[in-house]
C-alpha cells in the first residue's frame, strides 16, 4: 500500500486525499465507503457484492444487530416498538445517570444537599435529573407494555420461552433499578417508600432469622441510615445495572437467534417463519432498520427532553427523617397493586405469592399446551390473561390514594390545603398574595383571586368533613351513631368521623421578614357537652417567599390545591 | 425512508432548540433554586425553632421571659436572639463580645450545635443532641432571617462600665442599691457563675475558678490599691487583668484566664445585674 505521501506525488493533492477520505470511512463504516453511504442513503439498491452486509460481519456495533428483518415485523403492529423503546430507555437512563453521579455522594450528610446543588448549582441539572427520573417511569412502563404485548401477541411460545424467561427477569430488574434509585435522594419520600417496601420483604413467609437477616442486610442496620443508602446505591449503580445489561444481551441473543416473532396470523401452527426469510420479504438493516431506529431516537429523545422540560419534575421533600413518619406514605405506582394486595390478604401471603406468580409467569410457555399463537386457538389463555390483567388494575385502584386510611377530619383537611410535604395546596398561592389576616373558609377577597380560591378550597374540604346538628346551611345534616363505649359519632355523606358544626379558620402571619406563618384552627365543641372541645388544634405551616412553590405548581405531577 | 429522514432531523433539530432554550433560562432558574434551598431551609427551620427553642427564646425570639413588665431583665433560661446586638451588623457586637472572628452564620450554629455554658444544651447530634446537622442548618438559617432593616435601624446597647465599682454603684439614676436575692438567682441562672465558682452557701464546692467563699474579705488583699468591691467589679469585666492566685485544680491559668470575657457586655443590656451580683458577692 502507498504511502499518503506517495499517493500525493502519484495524483497530486485534491485526489490523495479524496482517496485517503474514501478509505477512513470504509474503515469506521467497517466496508462502506462514501460513495455506498450515498447510496444508501438515496435508497439506491447495493452494488455486488453487497457492501451493507460487511458492517454486520466485520464490525463491532453491529455485529449483534441482523443485517435484515422479516418485512412483516417492521410495522408498527405487532412489536409497536416497544422492545427497542426499552432498550433505548436503558441507555437513556444510563447516560443521565452517570451525569448525575458525578454530582452525587451516597451519605445521608450530604445526599440531599447534593439534590439542591444540582437543581440551584448544576446548569442544566434541573433537567437531567428530570430526564432520569421521568425515564425511569417511562422505563417501568415501556418494559411492562413490551410484556403484555409479547403475552397477547403469543410470541413467548416455543421456541422463544427462554427469551420470555430473560424477559421476565429484565421486568423485576428494571423495577427493582427504578425503586432503588427512590432513596437516593434522601428525602421524606424516599426514605418511607423503602422503609415500607423493605419491612415488606422481610415480611415474607420464612423463620424468623431469615426474615431478620434479609432485614438487616437490606437496611444495613437496625433502621436505613448510612450503610443502608450506600448498599441501595451500590445497587443502583453497579449490580442492577450489570445484571440488567448482562440479561439484556442473552435476551437480545435470543431475539436475534428466532427473530422477532410475525403477526399471528401470518404464521402457520408451529412453524417459525421469522427465521427463514424468504428473499422477497426481507427488509435490510442498512438503511431501512437503521434509518427507522435514528428517526425514533430523535423522536424519543424530543419527547423526554421537553417532558422533563414542561410536563414533569422530578418530586423533592423534605430531608429524610426517622423519626417523623408522613401521614399517608403511598408505593410509586407501578408497584400500587401491592399496596391493594395488602387490602386483600396477609403481608406474609402477599409477600410470598408474589415470587411465586414471578416463578409461574417465567415458567408458563414451558408447560403451556397450545402451540398455536393465533388469537382464536388462545380463548381461555387469552381470557385469563385478561381476567389477570383486570385484577391487576383493580389492584392498582385499591392501592391509590383513594382508598388510603383516613386519619381524623381536621387532619384531613389540614394536610389537604397545607400538606407537609411539596408544593401542594395553600403553598402556591405566590408570596404577596398571602395578606397577613384571619380568613373562614369559602370568604371572598377583593382584588386577590389566589386567596380567594385558596380559601374556596378550604370551604370545599371542610364541606366534606364537616356536618350540622343546627341546620347550618354551609354542611350537610349530622347522621349521629352512638357508640358502644356511649360516645357519639357523627357522619356525613363522605366520611364516617365528621367534625359536627365546626369554627375554622385561616391565619396569616408574617412572622419574619419573608417568613410567614399559615395557620388552620379549627374549634369543635362538643355537642352533648357544650362547654368541652371535641377539637381544637391548629396546624402550622411556613412559607417563605423564595420558596418557589407556584412555579413546581406549573408541572402536571405536582398539583397545587389553588390550581 | 425520505420522510423518516425529515422526521428524524427535524425532531433532532427540535431538541436541540428545547435544549438551547433552556440553557438561556439556566442562569435566572439556578438563582431561583438557589434561593428556594434557603427558603425552605427557613421554613424547616421554622418548625425546628417552634418545637426546641421557643421554650427559652420565645416564639418570637425576643425571650420575652426574660424581661419583667418594666422591661427589666429577669433570670430566665434563654436570651432573646431577634436582637441587633447579634444580628445586625458583621460582625456583630455579640460576636465582639464573644470574640468569635468566623462569620456571623458559624457563629450561631456553632452556638446551637455545641451549646453554650450551663444553660444552653448543644443540639447536634455531633455532640449528643438530638439535631441532625442540617436541622442544625435549618435552624441557624431561621434565626438569620430575623436580621431586618427594621431591626438593624435600632442602635446596638452598649454600656459605659466606670473605672471602679462605687462610681458605678453612684449613678443612681440607673443603677439601684444592690438586690442580693436577685443577684443569687442571676449567679446561679442567668449567667451560670456557679458551674465553676460553687454554690454561695458552699455545698457545692467551686469547680474550676476559685472560690469566692470568702471574697468580701479576700478580694480587698489580692490587687494593691482596690478594695473588695473594686477587684470583684473590674474582674468580671476584665477577667483576664488579675490571676487570683489559688483554684480548686492548683494555682489558677493565665492569664488569659479560664472566665468568659463577655460578662460586661451581656450585664450591659441591665447594668442593674452587676450591682445585684455585687450585693450578693460582697455580703451586703
Amino acid at each position: 500500500m502507498a504511502t499518503f505521501v506517495e499517493q500525493v506525488r502519484e495524483m497530486g493533492i485534491k485526489q490523495a486525499v479524496v482517496t485517503k477520505a474514501d478509505e477512513v470511512v470504509e474503515r469506521v463504516t467497517a466496508g462502506m465507503n462514501i460513495n455506498d453511504v450515498r447510496a444508501a442513503l438515496r435508497g439506491d439498491e447495493p452494488r455486488r457484492p453487497n457492501p451493507r452486509l460487511r458492517p454486520h460481519a466485520d464490525g463491532f456495533w453491529l455485529h449483534i444487530r441482523p443485517s435484515f428483518y422479516h418485512t412483516g415485523v417492521t410495522n408498527i403492529y405487532p412489536t409497536f416498538r416497544l422492545g427497542w423503546l426499552s432498550t433505548f430507555m436503558l441507555i437513556w437512563e444510563t447516560i443521565t445517570g452517570l451525569i448525575l453521579m458525578v454530582f452525587y455522594t451516597p451519605s445521608p450528610l450530604v445526599a440531599y444537599s447534593n439534590m439542591w446543588n444540582i437543581l440551584g448549582n448544576v446548569p442544566l441539572g434541573q433537567l437531567f435529573r428530570n430526564m432520569h427520573r421521568l425515564g425511569a417511569e417511562v422505563m417501568v412502563l415501556v418494559v411492562a407494555m413490551h410484556m403484555l404485548r409479547t403475552f397477547i401477541t403469543g410470541s413467548y411460545k416455543k421456541p422463544r420461552q427462554f427469551t420470555w424467561a430473560t424477559g421476565m427477569l429484565l421486568l423485576v430488574f428494571t423495577i427493582f433499578l427504578s425503586f432503588s434509585g427512590y432513596l437516593l435522594p434522601w428525602d421524606q419520600l424516599a426514605y418511607w417508600a423503602l422503609t415500607v417496601f423493605i419491612s415488606g420483604g422481610a415480611a415474607a413467609p420464612a423463620p424468623a432469622f431469615v426474615n431478620d437477616t434479609v432485614l438487616l442486610v437490606l437496611q444495613g442496620g437496625p433502621a436505613l441510615g448510612a450503610n443502608g443508602l450506600l448498599r441501595w446505591y451500590l445497587l443502583h449503580v453497579l449490580l442492577l445495572p450489570l445484571l440488567a445489561g448482562i440479561f439484556f444481551f442473552v435476551h437480545y441473543y435470543k431475539v436475534v437467534l428466532y427473530g422477532i416473532s410475525l403477526p399471528p396470523g401470518r404464521e402457520q401452527i408451529g412453524e417459525d417463519t421469522a427465521k427463514r426469510v424468504p428473499q422477497g420479504e426481507r427488509t435490510y438493516f442498512i438503511p431501512d432498520i437503521l434509518t427507522s431506529e435514528l428517526m425514533w431516537t430523535a423522536l424519543a429523545t424530543l419527547f423526554l427532553v421537553a417532558g422533563a422540560l414542561w410536563l414533569w419534575d422530578a418530586p423533592l421533600e423534605t430531608h429524610a427523617d426517622p423519626v417523623v413518619t408522613p401521614l399517608h406514605v403511598v408505593a410509586p405506582w407501578y408497584l400500587s397493586w401491592s399496596q391493594g394486595w395488602l387490602k386483600l390478604a396477609p403481608k406474609t401471603a402477599v409477600v410470598g405469592f408474589i415470587p411465586l406468580l414471578l416463578v409461574a409467569f417465567i415458567v408458563m410457555p414451558y408447560f403451556e399446551v397450545g402451540k398455536s399463537r393465533r388469537y382464536a386457538d388462545r380463548r381461555v389463555g387469552l381470557t385469563v390473561a385478561m381476567l389477570f390483567i383486570a385484577f391487576m388494575l383493580v389492584s392498582n385502584w385499591m392501592g391509590s390514594p383513594e382508598f388510603r386510611v383516613t386519619s381524623s377530619p381536621d387532619r384531613e383537611v389540614s394536610i389537604h390545603l397545607l400538606p407537609e410535604e411539596g408544593p401542594g395546596g395553600l403553598k402556591g398561592i405566590p408570596f404577596d398574595h398571602m395578606t397577613p389576616g384571619t380568613y373562614v373558609p369559602g370568604q371572598v377577597i377583593d382584588g386577590n383571586p389566589f386567596l380567594t380560591r385558596g380559601l374556596a378550597v378550604f370551604e370545599e374540604a371542610m364541606h366534606e368533613q364537616s356536618c350540622t346538628l343546627v341546620g347550618n346551611e354551609m354542611w350537610q345534616e349530622c347522621t349521629v351513631t352512638t357508640l358502644e363505649s356511649g360516645a357519639k359519632s357523627y357522619s356525613n355523606r363522605f366520611t364516617d368521623v365528621a367534625m359536627p358544626d365546626p369554627v375554622a379558620t385561616l391565619e396569616i402571619v408574617e412572622i419574619q421578614p419573608n417568613l410567614k406563618e399559615m395557620t388552620l384552627h379549627y374549634q369543635v365543641a362538643d355537642p352533648e357537652n357544650p362547654n368541652e372541645m371535641l377539637i381544637d388544634t391548629p396546624w402550622t405551616a411556613f412559607r417563605h417567599a423564595f420558596s418557589n412553590y407556584e412555579e413546581e405548581c406549573q408541572f402536571l405531577n405536582k398539583s397545587c390545591a389553588i390550581n | 425512508m425520505q420522510i423518516k429522514i425529515v422526521i428524524g432531523t427535524i425532531a433532532f433539530m427540535l431538541t436541540m432548540m428545547v435544549f438551547g432554550y433552556s440553557a438561556l433560562r439556566e442562569p435566572a432558574r439556578l438563582e431561583r433554586f438557589t434561593n428556594a434551598e434557603l427558603g425552605r431551609s427557613i421554613e424547616a427551620g421554622g418548625h425546628i425553632f417552634a418545637n426546641n427553642c421557643a421554650t427559652c427564646h420565645g416564639v418570637d425570639g425576643t425571650a420575652e421571659a426574660c424581661f419583667d413588665a418594666a422591661g427589666n431583665q429577669i433570670a430566665c433560661q434563654g436570651l432573646p436572639l431577634n436582637f441587633n446586638g447579634l444580628l445586625c451588623g458583621e460582625p456583630s457586637q455579640r460576636m465582639t463580645d464573644m470574640g468569635w472572628n468566623g462569620t456571623k452564620a458559624a457563629y450561631v450554629l456553632t452556638t446551637v450545635s455545641a451549646g453554650r455554658g450551663p444553660i444552653m444544651p448543644t443540639w447536634s447530634e455531633q455532640f449528643g443532641g438530638p439535631l441532625r446537622e442540617d436541622q442544625v442548618r435549618d435552624v441557624t438559617n431561621f434565626v438569620l432571617n430575623w436580621e431586618s432593616e427594621t431591626l438593624c435601624a435600632a442602635p446596638v446597647i452598649t454600656y459605659d462600665w466606670p473605672e471602679t465599682a462605687d462610681e458605678f454603684l453612684a449613678r443612681t439614676d440607673e443603677v439601684e442599691p444592690g438586690d442580693p436575692t436577685r443577684g443569687a438567682e442571676l449567679y446561679a441562672l442567668t449567667y451560670g457563675c456557679q458551674a465553676c465558682h460553687g454554690t454561695l452557701d458552699g455545698l457545692v464546692p467551686a469547680a474550676l475558678g476559685p472560690s469566692l467563699l470568702e471574697i468580701e474579705t479576700d478580694g480587698a488583699t489580692r490587687v494593691e490599691g482596690m478594695d473588695a468591691a473594686t477587684y470583684v467589679y473590674h474582674s468580671i469585666l476584665f477577667p483576664s487583668d488579675h490571676i487570683a492566685p489559688e483554684c480548686p485544680t492548683g494555682p489558677c491559668a493565665g492569664p488569659p484566664s479560664a472566665m468568659p470575657a463577655n460578662f460586661g457586655a451581656r450585664m450591659g443590656e441591665n447594668p442593674q445585674d452587676m450591682a445585684d451580683i455585687l450585693a450578693v458577692l460582697l455580703g451586703e
